[in-house]
């Protein structure tokens, strides 16, 4: 058959990329505390275990905190850079929207080593604070790409027609600019999210005393007995991923519908 | 359809010059734009016309001169305050409204109640022909229902004057054909000043009271239809208008009442001073004549005023018309001559001799 290597590299792909995945929850709900096979029955202990777990219940709220700080700074400051590099000329523009996204392609170790040293330098406490200073920045090009797709596509005659219909400056933003990059903008808002909650490097770094979710399952790895309680707790974030990108996506294409626009790629 | 010049003045430009950067937009415009008058400005792409329909909009600052709406100075009103609606290139239809939703926009500062506007919008999607369509979504219209709504959106503000860029170059042949016809009978109808961007000069044509035609920023001729089409300014506005041929000439000697001319295979002729065109000097001395003023004179017809004999060099068959391209014996040049086909009169065929006829009359002189 044509094409049938293609096929079966392709299945084979998808394979490698999944199948550990499937694995968490095939761990997180066998009675066993050795991840190992053959499974030895099903038990929800594990995800019971989980409400037992303070630290864990710490940490999901600090995930959060940072989350939803994180996404939100970074959609305000992406909404800013989108506007400004789809709209406004000014010298030196395609040097700073490079230096902005920069952060995309640098290793991130460099970026959290160097931001710890600097704001130890400087004198700044570690903690939930400086996580989301770092994930801000690890997040905001993400926030930028995703934004500026959406003000691009904006044709400029809309403003002038609001304008010309007796709107100003800023009522026209609201009328008109932000009912058109609303699904940009929750689905920079979703993925900046998801982004932070996955986050391990810039929080093992930056979190001082405390930790995030994914800091505080690295430190759990220590303990075997241990192991599938974070099974438990990595199949329900898969899921909340999942959900989240799916919601993302879902606005994105909506977005795109209601502006009549053509579907060009995007996460999912 | 001409309108008296009494017609009070609805807008005023007076030496606007516009400069991007070291591009010089616009040279120095001065001209008046009647009220109720279609008015058009007519020119090639880059030439300012539609940077000139910005200025009124307010959406261009000019670099120095004044424009004036309804006798009132625009300089420093927004575009938000001025008088003035537009229909965009693009439409602008807002694609998260609906039909009402955009047809109303305007609407959200007027101190009427929710039913009046409601009214309002019907009787605005009814003027442009969209009854009932005031619930659908913006983005699912096809291209000349945009057209429509775009239209109604702006003229449910009763602006003093109407913008048109270029609404219906987006449109295919036969819908463009019919939306020239109705934007006249809208225009007449509320009496509205409509000023309409193009590049087709058959638009500008059909649909307008008087024409600017434009080029390189500055405004070349300004007059009623019939005019530019019959005694352009210059050979450029001639050659943009319709067709016209060039023959070259020599002006023999001039009175004030009379020009005295001579041109190879017309030979010697007199035309009035009043048919020349162009200032001295400017270009090429040239007759000019169009097309139709020309006619191959069959068996026994007699010309009413001059005839040479001529070969047929192109034949170009369009059903109702026929165009040749002849040469006159002795001229330089070929010209194109239209005849319209009549029943039991042969086609010419390419070398064929015929006998042309033409008045001086009709002639436009270029010097």
């Amino acid at each position: 058959m044509k094409g049938g290597g293609f096929k079966i590299y392709a299945v084979a792909y998808l394979i490698f990329l999944y199948a550990p995945i499937i694995l968490l929850p095939i761990f997180a709900f066998n009675n066993a505390a050795i991840i190992a096979f053959p499974l030895s029955g099903f038990t929800t202990k594990w995800f019971q275990a989980l409400w037992a777990e303070p630290a864990l219940w710490n940490a999901a709220k600090n995930s959060l905190i940072v989350g939803v700080s994180t996404s939100i700074l970074s959609t305000a400051l992406g909404v800013f850079a989108a506007r400004a590099s789809t709209r406004y000329n000014f010298p030196g523009k395609g040097g700073i929207l490079g230096m902005i996204m920069l952060p995309l392609v640098l290793p991130e170790i460099i970026l959290a080593v160097a931001l710890l040293v600097l704001l130890l330098g400087i004198g700044v406490p570690l903690s939930m604070f400086t996580v989301t200073l770092g994930h801000v920045l690890v997040c905001t090009p993400f926030s930028i790409a995703i934004l500026s797709a959406a003000f691009q596509s904006l044709d400029r005659s809309l403003e002038e027609a609001s304008y010309d219909l007796g709107e100003n400056a800023v009522t026209t933003f609201w009328l008109v600019i932000l009912p058109l990059v609303m699904p940009g903008i929750i689905s920079s808002l979703l993925i900046t999210f998801t982004i932070s909650l996955d986050e391990f490097i810039m929080a093992f770094f930056l979190a001082g005393t405390e930790s995030t979710l994914p800091v505080y399952i690295f430190s759990q790895f220590r303990f075997p007995q241990a192991v599938p309680v974070i099974m438990a707790l990595g199949t329900i974030l898969v899921l909340l991923s999942i959900t989240l990108l799916s919601i993302a996506e879902y606005f994105r294409r909506r977005g795109i519908a209601r502006t009549g626009g053509k579907d060009t790629g995007g996460f999912l | 359809m001409t309108l008296p010049a009494e017609q009070p003045t609805m807008i005023e430009f007076k030496d606007v010059h516009k400069y991007y950067g070291d591009y010089h937009a616009l040279r120095g415009i001065t001209a008046t734009i009647r009220a109720g008058e279609f008015f058009s400005l007519l020119g090639p792409s880059g030439c300012g016309k539609t940077t000139l329909l910005r200025t009124i909009a307010g959406f261009e600052d000019i670099s120095s001169g004044v424009v004036m709406i309804d006798a009132k100075d625009m300089a420093g009103v927004p575009a938000n305050q001025r008088p003035t609606n537009m229909v965009f290139q693009s439409y602008a239809i807002f694609p998260h409204l609906t039909v009402a939703e955009n047809v109303g926009f305007g609407l959200r500062k007027d101190p009427r109640t929710k039913e009046e506007k409601a009214k309002a919008v019907s009787e605005a999607l009814e003027m442009v022909g969209l009854t009932g369509f005031g619930a659908r979504a913006a983005h699912a219209l096809s291209g000349g229902q945009r057209q429509r709504v775009a239209l109604a959106r702006a003229l449910i503000l009763k602006p003093k004057v109407l913008l048109l860029d270029e609404p219906l170059s987006a449109l295919d042949k036969k819908m463009r054909e019919q939306m020239q016809v109705e934007l006249i009978k809208l225009q007449r109808q509320v009496g509205i000043t409509f000023i309409l961007v193009t590049h087709d000069q058959e638009e500008a044509l059909v649909m307008s009271d008087r024409i600017a035609v434009m080029f390189d920023g500055e405004i070349a001729q300004l007059d009623d239809p019939e005019t530019l089409y019959r005694k352009p300014a210059n050979r450029r506005v001639a050659n943009f208008i319709g067709t016209m041929n060039f023959l070259p000439a020599k002006i023999v000697s001039e009175t004030s009442q009379s020009i005295q001319v001579e041109a190879a295979g017309f030979g010697s002729f007199t035309v009035a001073a009043d048919q020349a065109s162009g200032k001295k000097g400017d270009e090429e001395t040239a007759v000019g004549f169009r097309p139709e003023t020309l006619t191959i004179l069959f068996d026994d017809q007699k010309a009413s005023d001059r005839e040479a004999m001529a070969t047929v060099e192109e034949v170009v068959y369009y059903g109702d018309m026929t165009y040749y391209d002849i040469r006159l014996d002795g001229a330089p040049v070929a010209m194109r001559l239209s005849m319209r086909n009549v029943p039991g009169r042969p086609v010419l065929d390419i070398g064929a001799r015929a006998r042309v006829a033409w008045s001086t009359a009709a002639l436009v002189l270029f010097r």
